[in-house]
């Protein structure tokens, strides 16, 4: 400790103790001088010797090199600004990328403690729901010792404010929800389990910010006053903070104590139905205990469950336990996702390095006179090589401060202009910072070491670094631009082509019947009626009953192994004119009569998989005892999951008791915008306690594809930037070749060579590379596009379409980059040229 | 440079700290001094040339086994001499005790083999 504490004092003090040592030695000499003999040493190599003893001597070497690297970079300011702005843009992607990976899956949530906050779900091998019972949510809650609380969250359809044209979003939450994450209130009280824990407490809501500021200007008189939600007076008792951070950013703009759902959805039965796997459930971890711990202690628990309600258990079923303080609780496919984009943005750095790479090598030969002189007048390899190494990381910094400020700023505008929470922010935290420094390193790394190795070595083997960095570039570039090319043709396709159902004349209408209590027998009459009155307006085309509305809030979906593989099956429960409504084609068979049972209709899709080469009509679908028979195939329509191109559908006749579960669909023969306050006043006359949700789906339609568009959009500039960046690459590459053999050149063409021989004598070197980078990258987009697979519309991950678009782009590019520099060769001035020297 | 300047053979390698402690250990002593009293001391055998010197004391005041005030040399001159630290008292009784264990073992070795 001592003596660290010496070194930095004689580090802070340099000046005086070097004058001090010089004076040592002054005086040694004229003593010596005295005595007799001389002294011939070299007094300045003989104090810097001494002064390695302080251990400082890299940081004065550091200093000297970065002093001279700047005078270097200083002295081409254009080679310097194009080298920052090429790893800006590679590193700032990368940052941005990074920074967004962070947000969604590694920030903590600004709550009180958030890494003992854990997301539970139902899991069985073959079964999912993101939700449990509320009856099993009090269960776990009530038994689990290795959980110190659980926390519920119920979504539910918009509801009615007041008397507003638009509805409001809504979620009943557990009493503990606020006080188990810390909120404060931004005006009044929040839940607490004292107040809101049952249902005799007095109806009160609490309001989300933007909805007091929005529906209620910001009113600051807001608590206390009562408000009516689906007619049923309430008091708000408070408001949520500004920048508000919820479990799984759920972000209603009404937030209900669970205790009380069923005074604001009458006749409701969810708390009390163990079946209905309605409530989202959240823990926290109990203090010293793992997830592991907690994970066994509800399989017993489950157990448990299983022998109080044994059909509502599934085989083998466990809770899943993810961590849950972050923005998005990860899952398997979000992590795949996630890796294919690191994979993408790598690529776009890989691409700028080895740009970077090839202007640096050029530059090394204009520097070879420099270095050389360097190395007569006594600079070691080992020297030389750890200055450009300091340029090369000075210029890595450079481009990774302007990166970050880049990525940093486009991340800023994304925020700003979307819905993200308001406690997200762009700027960079340490695993931002650290992943920056890291991505700079490596990418000095990459750019500047073989360079570096090169000229320190004195070696002119040139030709082989600037082929494989040619080869790198078009390689990383194929692959950008063959995703690109993917995902536009995905976004086209789903934009374009049909999905398989009609949905621009479509409206659904869900009253939620069995939410508000009604049995199947009430509920056939209101659907009846809602039906009858629907037909008998002008507008409307036709009429349907379906159980899982297209792109409702409800997705369905089993998992079945067809020759060891695994498919995905969307069932659904319809009422006999579904088909006819939704426009979707009856290929064999028949549709379902009415009140038929025991009968199934599939998709094309399914057929095709199960029954291959057969007549799929007659045959038996189901397991167990209950078989099915097919009585038709209709046209895939991928009703909820329109970007999964594996989906499969089949279709059960709905029965009497599924009557409360069922969903209106009328087909308007025009544009079906007018129909909504239509049907509102139907629902009103019918039952006045209802409130249904009515969804154009054309307009959910746009929803779900305007994402990939975007996505499309973005990858396309990326590919396009890189492979810009590829060709501007490979003009400078081609140019430094045409000027390194301008003689050879002239000589060629004053012996008789026709241009073309010209040509590809300066563009043989680049056409292995070139070709070698093709292949290369399409077996790496080929390979690593297949995790795109479930979100391409349709279109295989091997479509030649975008694979031709994208090679072809690629070819136009490199011609163009290659022919454009190497015409000059043709262009020279013979005489001139051979004359030289 | 001269040839009298050259380390001499048969300097222990690492000896020298050891040496400087060991003259400094009778009063404080400049550089060149310390030189000369070394030269002295082994009859002219082993001469401290100054490249060697000033690391190995610029080395001894970073461990802080001396330190160096400002003096005035016989020639009048200004000059740094350097001390004996505590610490540089304990160093060298262990650096002394060790040399004679090792000594100790070669002359037995070197006797009865």
């Amino acid at each position: 400790m001592g003596e660290l504490f010496r070194r930095i004092v004689y580090l802070l003090n340099r000046r005086r103790m070097d004058a001090e040592l010089e004076s040592d030695m002054e005086f040694h000499r004229e003593m010596a001088a005295r005595a007799g003999r001389n002294n011939f040493g070299n007094t300045l190599r003989m104090r810097e010797q001494a002064r390695e003893a302080w251990g400082w001597t890299w940081l004065d070497r550091l200093i000297q090199d970065l002093r001279y690297g700047v005078r270097i970079l200083a002295r081409s300011p254009g080679f310097t600004l194009m080298s920052v702005l090429i790893l800006a843009i590679g590193i700032g992607v990368n940052v941005a990328a990074f920074s967004l990976f962070d947000m969604v899956a590694l920030e903590p949530l600004p709550v009180r403690d958030p890494a003992t906050l854990v997301r539970l779900e139902r899991r069985s091998p073959n079964a999912y729901t993101d939700g449990v019972p509320y009856t099993s949510l009090l269960f776990y809650g009530k038994n689990a010792r290795t959980l110190s609380a659980v926390m519920g969250v119920l979504g539910v359809p918009p509801m009615q404010v007041d008397d507003d044209l638009q509805q409001a979003t809504a979620s009943f939450i557990t009493p503990n929800y606020f006080t188990e994450l810390g909120t404060r209130a931004a005006q009044g009280r929040l839940f607490d389990p004292t107040r809101d824990g049952t249902a005799n407490d007095a109806p009160s809501i609490v309001l989300s910010y933007g909805f007091w500021q929005r529906r209620f200007s910001g009113d600051p008189s807001i608590v206390g006053r009562l408000i009516h939600i689906n007619r049923k007076p309430a008091t708000v008792v408070g408001v949520t903070p500004y920048a508000f951070a919820s479990l799984g950013s759920q972000r209603p703009d009404i937030w209900m104590p669970i205790a009380q759902q069923p005074y604001f959805v009458e006749g409701s039965h969810t708390l009390t139905d163990s079946g209905d796997s309605a409530v989202r459930m959240w823990g926290r971890l109990a203090s010293g205990v793992s997830a592991k711990m907690a994970a066994e202690e509800l399989r017993t628990l489950t157990n448990e469950l299983r022998r109080q309600h044994p059909n509502d258990i599934w085989d083998n079923e466990y809770i899943q336990i993810s961590p849950g303080g972050h923005l998005q609780v990860m899952q398997p496919e979000m992590y795949q996702v996630a890796a294919l984009v690191s994979v993408l943005t790598l690529l776009i750095l890989a691409v700028a390095c080895a740009n970077l790479g090839g202007l640096m090598l050029a530059r090394a030969v204009t520097r070879e006179r420099e270095i050389g002189i360097r190395i007569a007048i006594g600079a070691g390899r080992w020297r030389i090589f750890r200055q450009l190494c300091t340029e090369s990381l000075l210029l890595a910094t450079l481009g990774a401060l302007t990166g970050l400020a880049l990525g940093c700023t486009v991340l800023r505008l994304a925020l700003a202009n979307s819905d993200a929470p308001k406690w997200l922010s762009a700027t960079p935290d340490w695993r931002v910072l650290l992943f920056t420094v890291a991505v700079t390193l490596a990418a000095a790394m990459f750019f500047g070491l073989a360079p570096a190795l090169q000229v320190a070595r004195q070696r002119q083997q040139k030709t082989m670094a600037r082929q494989i960095l040619v080869g790198a570039q078009v390689a990383a570039s194929c692959v950008l631009l063959i995703v690109a090319g993917l995902l536009v043709h995905a976004a086209q396709h789903a934009l374009y082509t049909d999905p398989g159902f009609g949905y621009q004349q479509l409206v659904s209408i869900d009253a939620q019947l069995s939410q508000h209590g009604y049995s199947p027998a009430a509920a056939k009459a209101y659907l009846d009626q809602m039906q009858t009155r629907l037909r008998a307006l002008p507008g409307v085309r036709s009429v349907a009953l379906v159980e899982l509305p297209p792109l409702g809030h409800t997705v369905n979906r089993r998992t079945r192994e067809i020759d060891g593989h695994n498919i995905f099956v969307y069932p659904n429960w319809v009422a006999p004119g579904f088909f006819e409504t939704m426009g979707i084609p009856v290929l064999m068979g028949r549709t379902f009569y009415p009140g038929e049972k025991n009968a199934v209709i599939v998709s094309q899709s399914f057929a095709d998989r199960q029954w291959p080469g057969r007549n799929p009509i007659g045959q038996a679908v189901g397991d167990g005892d209950s078989k099915d028979m097919v009585v038709g195939v209709v046209g895939n329509a991928r009703i909820n999951a329109l970007s999964d191109d594996d989906a499969t559908e089949q279709y059960w006749p709905a029965q009497p008791g599924d009557m409360p579960e069922m969903t209106v669909l009328a087909r308007t023969a025009g544009a079906p915008d007018s129909l909504p306050p239509v049907v509102k006043s139907i629902s009103e006359n019918l039952d006045p306690k209802l409130f249904p949700e009515i969804r154009q789906l054309k307009v959910l339609y746009h929803d779900n594809v305007a994402p990939v568009e975007e996505v499309a959009a973005v990858v396309s500039l990326i590919g396009m930037v890189a492979v810009s960046l590829a060709g501007v690459g490979i003009i400078g590459m081609v140019a430094f070749t045409v000027s390194q053999r301008t003689k050879e050149i002239a000589i060629r063409i004053a012996l008789g060579a026709k241009p073309v021989q010209v040509l590809a004598a300066v563009l043989r070197q680049f056409t292995w590379p070139i070709a070698l980078g093709m292949v290369a990258g399409t077996g790496i987009a080929a390979a690593a596009s297949r995790v795109l697979r479930k979100a391409l519309f349709g279109v295989s991950n091997l479509d030649p379409a975008g694979y031709a678009g994208a090679v072809a782009v690629l070819v136009a590019i490199i011609a163009v980059a290659a022919l454009l520099p190497a015409r000059r060769a043709l262009h020279l001035d013979l005489a001139k040229t051979l004359h030289y020297e | 440079m001269p040839m009298n300047d050259m380390p001499k053979p048969g300097m222990p390698s690492g000896a020298l700290p050891m040496l400087i402690l060991r003259v400094l250990q009778s009063g404080s002593l400049h550089g060149y001094a310390i030189a000369q009293r070394i030269h002295v001391l082994s009859s002219q055998v082993l001469g401290v040339e100054e490249g060697l010197l000033y690391p190995t004391l610029q080395k001894m005041l970073a461990k802080g086994w001396v330190t160096a005030e400002w003096g005035v040399s016989e020639t009048n001159r200004k000059v740094r001499f350097y001390r004996l630290t505590v610490a540089g008292r304990k160093h060298l009784k262990a650096e002394l005790n060790d040399y004679d264990r090792v000594t100790q073992a070669i002359q037995d070795i070197l006797r009865t083999a």
